[in-house]
C-alpha cells in the first residue's frame, strides 16, 4: 500500500495550516483511513496542542532522525481515533536539524503503511519549507482573503510549480467572512480564486468554535454542529474524490431576510 | 431637523441593499494585490513597465493613432502562462502616406541618433533628447519629431472627416510563466 503525501503550507505564518492539517487529519480518519500527521514546524511545534496530545509526547521526528528511537515509536496514537497519529516536531530544535532527504525518507517509509501522510508545513519559504514539500506529491496552498495571505500564496503556487515532485496544488480559503465580502470590505472567493487562478479544494468560513475547539484541543470537525467543522469534513471528502458542492455562506439578503436572520440569531443565544 | 434626517438615513439604509453599502475596499484590495502580483510574477519594475509601454505606444504610432492615455498593458494569468494584455483605443487607422512618413521620420531620427553617438557630443537640442533613454522623454521625443512633420501635424482635421468611434483593439503577447 502507497499512502498519499499531502503538504499543507502557505508562506505566510497565521492563516490557519496547523488547523487545517489537524482538521483535515482528523476528519480523514473519522472516515476510517489511517492518517499521519507530521509536524515539521522545528521550534514551534503547534500540532501537538490542536490536537491535545502535547503530554504525550516522547520522542520528535528529530529523534527519529537522529537513531535515538524508531519511527513507529514517535508516533503518537489520537486519544479518540487510533486510526490517527501525530509525529511531533521537536520543540528545542531548530530548521537545520533536519534535511529534505531525511524528511522524504520519513514520508516514505510512512505512506507504506497509511492512507495519508500529511505534513504541516512551517511559515515562510526558507529550509523549513523545503523540508516539508520533499515528501510530499500534493499540496494544498492555504490562504484567507487578505492581500498579504494571498501575495504569499502566490509566491507558494510558484515554488510548487517548480518542484517536478508536486503533482497537484489546491487552495483552501480560510477564514472567510460573508457579511464582510457583501459589503465589499472583504475579496470575495471568486476574486480570490481569479487572482491565484488555482483550483480550490475548500471555503472555511471564519468562525468563533475554532478559538474555543483549540483552547480545548478537541479539532472543531468533532463538532456536528459547527459550520467550519461542516467546511473542514467536505474538505476531506473531496481530497477523497468525492464532489460536494461548497457550503453556501451567503447570508439572506432583503428585508424579510434580515428579519428572519436576526430571528435566527436571537433563536441560536436563547 | 438632525434629528429627522438621522431617523430617515437610519431608515432608508436598513432598506437599501447591502451591495451599496460601505466603500469598496474589497475593489482597492483587489487592484492592488493585482499590480503587486504582476510585478512579483514578472520581476518587471514599475520603472520598466512604464518605458515598455512609453516603447509601445512609439511604434505604434507610426501606424494607427492611439488614445495614449487610455491606453491599457495588463498581465494576465490564463493557467500556467502569462499573458500581457494591450488594449489599445485606436481613434482611426493612417493612410499608406502617413505610415511612410512616419517611418522615414523614425529612420532619420535614427540616423541622427547614430550619428550623435559617433560624435559624442551633445549638439542641440535633438541630440539631448535623444540621448535620454527615460520613457518620458521617449515620448516628448516622438511628439515634438510629429509636430515637425506631416505626419502628425493635421491629426485634428483628418479626424473630424472620419467617424470618431473608437476601436479597440487587443494585441496580445505570449511569454512564458515564471
Amino acid at each position: 500500500m502507497a499512502g498519499r503525501v499531502i503538504v499543507i503550507t502557505s508562506g505566510k505564518g497565521g492563516v490557519g495550516k496547523t488547523t487545517t492539517s489537524a482538521n483535515i487529519g482528523t476528519a480523514l480518519a473519522k472516515a476510517g483511513y489511517k492518517v499521519v500527521l507530521i509536524d515539521t514546524d522545528l521550534g514551534l511545534r503547534n500540532l501537538d496542542l490542536l490536537l491535545g496530545l502535547e503530554n504525550r509526547i516522547v520522542y520528535t521526528i528529530v529523534d527519529v532522525i537522529e537513531e535515538r528511537c524508531k519511527l513507529r515509536q514517535a508516533l503518537v496514537k489520537d486519544k479518540k481515533n487510533p486510526n490517527l497519529s501525530l509525529l511531533a516536531a521537536a520543540q528545542t530544535r531548530d530548521k537545520s536539524a533536519v534535511n529534505a532527504e531525511q524528511l522524504k525518507e520519513i514520508c516514505d517509509t510512512l505512506k507504506e503503511e497509511n492512507d495519508f501522510v500529511l505534513i504541516d508545513c512551517p511559515a515562510g519559504i526558507e529550509q523549513g519549507f523545503q523540508n516539508a514539500v520533499a515528501g510530499a506529491t500534493e499540496a494544498i496552498v492555504v490562504t484567507t482573503p487578505e492581500m498579504s495571505a494571498i501575495r504569499d500564496a502566490d509566491r507558494i503556487i510558484g515554488l510548487l510549480e517548480a518542484k517536478e515532485e508536486i503533482k497537484s496544488y489546491k487552495l483552501l480559503l480560510n477564514r472567510v467572512r460573508p457579511s464582510l465580502i457583501k459589503s465589499n470590505d472583504m475579496m470575495s472567493v471568486d476574486d480570490v480564486v481569479e487572482i491565484l487562478s488555482c483550483p480550490l479544494i475548500g471555503i472555511i468560513p471564519e468562525d468563533t468554535g475554532i478559538i474555543t475547539s483549540t483552547n480545548k484541543g478537541e479539532p472543531i470537525v468533532n463538532d456536528e454542529d459547527a459550520l467550519a467543522g461542516k467546511a473542514y469534513r467536505n474538505v476531506a471528502q473531496r481530497i477523497l474524490g468525492e464532489e460536494v458542492p461548497f457550503l453556501d455562506l451567503d447570508e439572506p439578503k432583503g428585508f424579510m431576510a434580515k428579519i428572519k436572520n436576526a430571528f435566527a440569531k436571537l433563536k441560536a443565544k436563547v | 431637523m438632525g434629528l429627522l434626517s438621522d431617523i430617515y438615513n437610519t431608515v432608508a439604509k436598513f432598506f437599501r441593499p447591502q451591495e451599496e453599502q460601505g466603500d469598496a475596499s474589497k475593489s482597492v484590495a483587489t487592484n492592488r494585490l493585482k499590480l503587486v502580483l504582476m510585478q512579483d510574477r514578472t520581476n518587471l519594475t514599475p520603472k520598466i513597465l512604464e518605458q515598455m509601454r512609453g516603447e509601445l505606444i512609439d511604434l505604434l504610432s507610426r501606424y494607427v493613432e492611439l488614445d495614449k492615455e487610455l491606453l491599457e498593458l495588463n498581465f494576465e494569468q490564463e493557467g500556467n502562462q502569462v499573458a500581457l494584455m494591450l488594449s489599445i483605443p485606436v481613434i482611426r487607422a493612417k493612410d499608406e502616406e502617413e505610415i511612410e512618413a512616419a517611418l522615414k521620420a523614425e529612420a532619420e531620427k535614427l540616423e541622427q541618433k547614430a550619428e550623435n553617438m559617433e560624435e559624442a557630443l551633445p549638439e542641440g537640442e535633438n541630440s539631448d533628447i535623444c540621448e535620454e533613454d527615460s520613457s518620458d522623454e521617449q515620448d516628448m521625443v516622438c511628439e515634438s519629431s510629429g509636430s515637425d512633420n506631416t505626419a502628425m501635424s493635421t491629426p485634428e482635421g483628418m479626424t473630424s472627416n472620419n467617424n470618431q468611434e473608437e476601436s479597440q483593439k487587443e494585441i496580445q503577447f505570449e511569454e512564458q510563466g515564471s
